[in-house]
C-alpha cells in the first residue's frame, strides 16, 4: 500500500463531487418531498410538512401507485432470479468452446446494443401478429430479460475468466462429482459476484421504461404508471415515493452488505479459502 | 351538503337498479322474470378495463361505479401517445376506451371499437347539441377542425365510415370537453393580454411554450398566425400543404429566435412550467390552470378575442365486448351521463356532455360559478377539497354558452395529416 | 442407450448446449424474432390506422432522403461524442480512485452501492426533479447567485443541449466506471512497481502503463454509452423541453402516430448505424478475451 499521496486527496474529492452529482436530483427530491400540503413539484416551498408521506398511502386521484409498485417489484424479482440462474448456466457453458458459441456470444452483445425501443416495438408487433395478449409478466418479462441477461452474462464471463480452475481440479481429485464440485466449490466462490448480478438485474428491471412501454398490456408497471400519472396534476407524492425509495434502498443495501460480511466471516471461520479463488 | 348528496345518490342508485333490470328485461334473454336476479348476481364478477389519459381516468369514478353499479371498473392512466396506440393496436387490453375525438378519427378504421346503439342511451336526448348536430344552439355556426359530430356517428353497427348526421349509431359517447385558450402568469406579465398573437411577442422571449402534440399544436399555431394577421385560413382544420408550410415557417423562425422555453406534452409538465415561473404564457388546459392556482400562484385562463380552441373526449366500446359485459358497459355509460361524474368533472373546470343531469349533483354556488359564469357566493372547492376560488370571483371567460359559443376551432386530424406530422418533426428538429 | 461412450469433449459440448438452451430460447423469441419482424415490417405499407404486408422501399426512401433524418443523426452524434468525452473522463478518474486508492473489497462494494442508490428512484421522478434543480428558481441557480458567481438566473442550465448532456452523463457515467474498474483490478500491481523502480514519473506510469492496460475497459464502457445515447427516447425530450430531436424520438413519434412500418424502417437504419459504430469499436478490442 502506497502512502496517501496528493493524488489520493484530489481523486477522493473528485469522487465526492461525482457522488454529489449523482445525488443532485435525489437531494432535490428529498427537500421537495417535505412540501406543505399546498405545495407543488417545484420551488418555491409552500410550508414544510410530512403531508405527502401520509398522502402516499392514500388513494391518489389518478393511478395506482402501490398496485403498480407490487407489479414492478414482482417483475424485478422474477427478472432477478431468472437473470442469475441463466447467467450462471451461461457463464459455465462458455468456459469451454462449443459449436455455436461465437454466434451466441454475438447475439448476447447484440441484445445489449439494440436500442430498447426497438425491442419493445418488435415484441409488441410479434404478440400482435401472433394474436397473443401482451402482459407485463409475459411479453414485458421477456423484453426486460433481453436487457438484463447480457449484463448478467458479461459479469459471469468476467468472473469465470479469472476463476482459478485448480480449485475445481482439487475437488475432482478428491472424488467430487461434477454437481458436487459446482455446488460446494464453484458456487461459494462466485457467490459475492452473484449478488452483483442480482442487484443489476433488479435495478435494470425495476426502472425499465422503454422496453416495457409497448409490452406491458392492460396493467402498468411503476415507471409507466408514474408516466401516466403525469397526464393529470401530480403532487409531491411522487417525491415522497422517491425519498422513501432511497431510504429503503439504504436499508436493503445495509442488509446485503451484512450478508456479504457474514458470508466471508463464516467462510473464514470454516478455514475455507473460498472467495479467494479469484485472481 | 354531503348528506344531501348522499341521499340523492341513494335515490339515484335505486333508479339505476330499476333501469338495469329494465334494460336486462329489454334484452330479453329468454327468462324475463328470472333475469334481473341473475343479472344482480353476475354483475359483481364483471370487471371492465378502461384506459385513457389521467385527465378523466380518476380513481374516484371507479370507486363510485363499484358503489352504484356493483361491478369493478379498472382504470389505467396513460400518456396521450400510448392511448392512441392501445386503441389502434391492442384491442384485447381494454374494454372501454376513453379517447379524444380526433384520436377517434384516426383509430376508428382499425375496427377495434364498436358503435353504440343510441336507443340504449337513456340521456341521449339531453346530450349537448355540439356532439349531435354540431351546433351548440340552433343559431351557432360550426367551428373548424375535427368537430365531434363529424366523427360521432357511423352508418351502422359495423360501419367504418363516419356519418355527418345522427344515425342512431354513435362512435363515442361524449364525456367531457372544454374550450382551451392561453394561460398566463399575470404577476409576471403585468399587462392585459387579449390576443393569441401575444404568444409570439418578443417580449416573452424564452418564456413561452406550446403543446408538443401535433394535432393540437397545429391548431394553436393557426390561431396565432391568424391573430398576427399573417394569413387567413379558409379552413384551419384542413390546411393545404402550402398553408402548413407557411404556418411552420413562422413558428420555426420564432423557435430559432429562442421564443420558446420548452414544449410540453403531459398535463403535469404544463403545470410545472407555469408554477416554477419557467414560462409565463403558454397554451394550457383549464384544470392545469386551477392546479397552478391551488398552489397559491396567480394564473389566469385568458379569454382571447379570436376565440377558443376546443377539444372533446368520449368513451368507446371495445369490439370484443359482448353479452353481459356489453350490457354492463352500457349500464356504465348510462350512469356516466346520469350526473354524478358530470358534477365531479365540472367542479374541476371541464364541461359535462349532459349538463342538466350534472346540475343535480352540484350546489347552486358551484353551478353558478362553473356553468353560468356567475360570481361565486362562497368558496369554490374542487372535488379533492382544494379551494379554487373565493367568494366574489368569476370564472375566466364567463358562462358555458359564452365559452363554448366562442369556439373557433377543434383539435383536428387533417387530410394532409401525414405531411403535417413530417413538418412538425422538422419543426421540432429545427 | 449405451451405443458408444462419448468422448469427453463431445460430452462437455452437450453439457454446454444444455446449459445455454434456456438462454438461447429467451433471446431467440424476444430478440431475434422481434428484429426479424421489424425488418420485414419495414417493407410493409400503412395507412392512417393499420399496416399490411407489401414490399416497398418507400419507408426507407422517405427516411433516408429526409433532411430531418440527417440533421437528427448529426445532432444525436453530437450528443454521443460530448457525453462520451465526459463519461470517459469521469469513469476513468472514479475507477482509478476505487481500484488503486480504495483497496479493500468491501469498501469498494459499499462505494459502488452508494453510487447505485440514486438509480432506484424512478427515472421519471428524477427527470421531473431536474426542473427544481436546474430551473430559473432552482437550487443550482440560487446557489450560484447566493455565492455571488452570477447576478441573475442562468437560463441555459435547463432545456438546452447542456441539460441533455448533463442528464446523459448522470445516467450513464456509471456504465463507464464499472468496466474500467474491472480492467484496472486485473492490472498486475508489480508492473507499476517495476515502472516506478525504473524511474518513471507518475504521469509516465499513467500514460505508458495504466491507460494502455485499461483500454479494453474504456472500449467496453464506450460501447455501453454510445448504444444507450443512440437509442435514447425520453432523456432528450425531457431535458431539451421537447425542443431537440433525437433518432429515438423520431421512432417513438412514428410509433405514436401508428406508422409502424415507417418506425420499423427508421429502426433498421438506426440498428445498422449502431452496429456499424460498435463494429468499428470492436476492432480495437476483443471483448471475449478482455472481460
Amino acid at each position: 500500500m502506497e502512502p496517501r499521496s496528493r493524488s489520493f486527496y484530489a481523486l477522493a474529492a473528485f469522487f465526492g463531487l461525482f457522488v454529489l452529482f449523482l445525488y443532485g436530483p435525489v437531494i432535490t427530491i428529498g427537500i421537495l418531498s417535505f412540501q406543505g400540503p399546498r405545495g407543488g413539484l417545484t420551488f418555491p416551498m409552500n410550508g414544510v410538512s410530512l403531508h405527502w408521506f401520509f398522502d402516499l398511502f392514500e388513494e391518489q386521484a389518478v393511478g395506482d401507485i402501490w398496485g403498480s409498485f407490487r407489479r414492478s417489484f414482482g417483475l424485478g424479482l422474477m427478472v432477478m432470479v431468472v437473470t442469475v440462474v441463466f447467467s450462471v448456466m451461461g457463464g459455465m457453458a462458455f468456459r469451454q468452446k462449443f459449436r455455436g458459441s461465437t454466434f451466441l456470444f454475438y447475439m448476447i452483445i447484440a441484445s445489449l446494443i439494440i436500442p430498447s425501443i426497438l425491442v419493445s416495438l418488435g415484441v409488441g408487433l410479434i404478440f400482435n401478429i401472433l394474436d397473443l395478449d401482451v402482459h407485463w409478466a409475459t411479453s414485458g418479462f421477456g423484453a426486460q430479460l433481453t436487457w438484463t441477461l447480457p449484463f448478467g452474462l458479461l459479469i459471469m464471463f468476467a468472473v469465470f475468466n479469472r476463476f482459478d480452475r485448480s480449485y475445481e481440479e482439487a475437488a475432482r481429485d478428491l472424488g467430487a462429482s461434477p454437481w458436487q464440485t459446482v455446488r460446494y466449490v464453484v458456487l461459494p466462490i462466485i457467490a459475492p459476484m452473484l449478488i452483483g448480478v442480482a442487484l443489476f438485474g433488479f435495478t435494470l428491471s425495476y426502472d425499465e421504461f422503454a422496453r416495457t412501454l409497448l409490452t406491458a398490456g392492460s396493467y402498468n408497471t411503476l415507471p409507466l404508471e408514474i408516466f401516466g400519472m403525469t397526464t393529470n396534476v401530480t403532487s409531491p407524492v411522487l417525491y415522497a415515493l422517491g425519498t422513501l425509495t432511497t431510504l429503503f434502498s439504504f436499508l436493503i443495501i445495509g442488509c446485503f452488505l451484512s450478508i456479504v460480511i457474514l458470508l466471508r466471516r463464516s467462510q473464514a471461520s470454516k478455514g475455507s479459502d473460498a472467495g479467494k479463488g479469484m485472481v | 351538503m354531503t348528506e344531501k348528496l348522499d341521499t340523492k345518490g341513494l335515490s339515484r342508485r335505486s333508479v339505476l337498479k330499476g333501469g338495469a333490470a329494465a334494460a336486462g328485461a329489454a334484452i330479453g334473454s329468454g327468462a324475463i322474470t328470472g333475469f334481473p336476479t341473475i343479472w344482480a348476481q353476475n354483475i359483481k364478477d364483471i370487471t371492465l378495463r378502461q384506459f385513457g389519459t389521467g385527465v378523466s381516468n380518476l380513481n374516484e369514478v371507479g370507486k363510485k361505479v363499484k358503489e352504484d353499479l356493483g361491478f369493478t371498473l379498472e382504470m389505467t392512466a396513460l400518456d396521450s401517445d400510448s392511448v392512441t396506440q392501445r386503441a389502434a393496436t391492442q384491442p384485447k387490453s381494454f374494454d372501454i376506451a376513453d379517447i379524444e375525438y380526433w384520436i377517434c378519427k384516426k383509430v376508428w378504421g382499425a375496427g377495434n371499437l364498436q358503435a353504440m346503439d343510441t336507443s340504449k342511451i337513456k340521456n341521449y336526448d339531453k346530450i349537448v347539441g355540439t356532439f349531435k348536430s354540431g351546433k351548440l344552439t340552433p343559431e351557432s355556426t360550426i367551428a373548424q377542425g375535427t368537430a365531434p359530430h363529424t366523427v360521432g356517428f357511423t352508418e351502422g353497427p359495423e360501419s367504418k365510415t363516419f356519418s355527418e348526421t345522427e344515425t342512431g349509431w354513435m362512435t363515442l359517447i361524449p364525456t367531457i370537453y372544454n374550450a382551451d385558450t392561453l394561460g398566463i402568469r399575470p404577476d409576471l406579465i403585468g399587462r392585459p393580454i387579449d390576443s393569441w398573437a401575444e404568444l409570439l411577442n418578443p417580449e416573452f422571449k424564452g418564456k413561452a411554450s406550446i403543446l408538443d402534440i401535433s394535432s393540437i399544436g397545429i391548431m394553436d399555431m393557426a390561431m396565432v398566425v391568424e391573430a398576427m394577421g399573417e394569413y387567413k385560413y379558409p379552413d384551419k382544420g384542413n390546411m393545404t400543404r402550402e398553408e402548413i408550410d407557411l404556418t411552420m415557417a413562422i413558428f420555426t423562425e420564432a423557435k430559432k429566435n429562442g421564443q420558446f422555453r420548452a414544449f410540453w406534452k403531459s398535463f403535469d409538465e404544463s403545470v410545472n412550467l407555469m408554477a416554477s415561473g419557467e414560462v409565463v404564457i403558454q397554451s394550457m388546459w383549464s384544470p392545469a390552470i386551477t392546479a397552478v392556482k391551488s398552489k397559491g400562484i396567480p394564473c389566469v385562463y385568458q379569454p382571447l378575442k379570436e376565440g377558443y380552441r376546443s377539444w372533446g373526449g368520449g368513451l368507446g366500446l371495445s369490439a370484443n365486448l359482448s353479452g353481459l359485459e356489453l350490457e354492463a358497459a352500457y349500464e356504465y355509460i348510462n350512469w356516466y351521463l346520469s350526473g354524478w361524474v358530470g358534477g365531479f368533472l365540472m367542479r374541476q373546470g371541464y364541461y359535462s356532455a349532459v349538463p342538466e343531469t350534472s346540475k343535480e349533483f352540484m350546489d347552486a354556488n358551484e353551478w353558478g360559478y362553473w356553468f353560468e359564469g356567475k360570481e361565486a357566493t362562497d368558496v369554490i372547492k374542487n372535488p379533492f377539497g382544494d379551494a379554487m376560488a373565493q367568494a366574489g370571483e368569476v370564472r375566466d371567460g364567463g358562462s358555458f354558452y359564452d365559452r363554448m359559443g366562442a369556439v373557433a376551432c377543434w383539435n383536428a386530424v387533417m387530410d394532409e395529416n401525414q405531411y403535417m406530422v413530417r413538418k412538425w418533426n422538422e419543426f421540432i428538429a429545427a | 442407450m449405451k451405443k458408444k461412450a462419448l468422448d469427453p469433449e463431445k460430452r462437455a459440448e452437450r453439457v454446454s448446449w444444455a446449459l445455454v438452451t434456456p438462454l438461447t430460447l429467451v433471446l431467440g423469441f424476444f430478440l431475434l424474432l422481434p428484429i426479424a419482424t421489424i425488418v420485414s415490417v419495414s417493407f410493409w405499407s400503412y395507412n392512417e390506422w393499420s399496416f399490411y404486408p407489401d414490399f416497398n422501399l418507400d419507408n426507407y426512401m422517405f427516411h433516408l432522403t429526409s433532411a430531418v433524418t440527417w440533421a437528427t443523426y448529426l445532432k444525436t452524434l453530437k450528443f454521443v461524442v460530448i457525453t462520451w468525452i465526459f463519461c470517459a473522463a469521469i469513469g476513468f478518474s472514479v475507477a482509478y480512485f476505487l481500484a488503486f486508492h480504495v483497496q479493500s473489497l468491501p469498501a469498494q462494494i459499499a462505494l459502488f452501492l452508494v453510487c447505485t442508490i440514486p438509480f432506484w428512484t424512478s427515472n421519471i421522478i428524477r427527470m421531473i426533479s431536474w426542473i427544481p434543480f436546474l430551473g430559473r428558481n432552482g437550487i443550482a441557480n440560487s446557489m450560484l447567485q447566493s455565492l455571488g458567481i452570477t447576478d441573475e438566473p442562468l437560463d441555459w442550465l435547463l432545456y438546452s443541449d447542456f441539460a441533455v448532456v448533463l442528464a446523459f452523463v448522470h445516467l450513464y457515467a456509471l456504465f463507464m466506471v464499472v468496466p474500467i474498474f474491472n480492467t484496472m483490478m486485473r492490472i498486475d500491481k508489480s508492473l507499476i512497481e517495476a515502472a516506478r523502480d525504473a524511474g518513471a514519473s507518475g504521469l509516465q506510469i499513467l500514460t505508458n502503463v495504466i491507460i494502455p492496460l485499461t483500454k479494453p475497459g474504456i472500449m467496453i464502457g464506450s460501447i455501453f454509452v454510445v448504444t444507450l445515447v443512440m437509442g435514447d427516447v425520453i432523456t432528450v425530450r425531457h431535458m431539451s423541453g421537447g425542443q431537440s430531436a433525437s433518432v429515438g424520438r423520431i421512432i417513438s413519434n412514428e410509433i405514436s402516430l401508428l406508422q409502424y412500418p415507417a418506425a420499423a424502417a427508421s429502426s433498421v437504419v438506426l440498428l445498422c448505424t449502431v452496429l456499424l459504430m460498435i463494429g468499428i469499436m470492436m476492432r480495437f478490442v476483443n471483448i471475449r478475451k478482455e472481460l
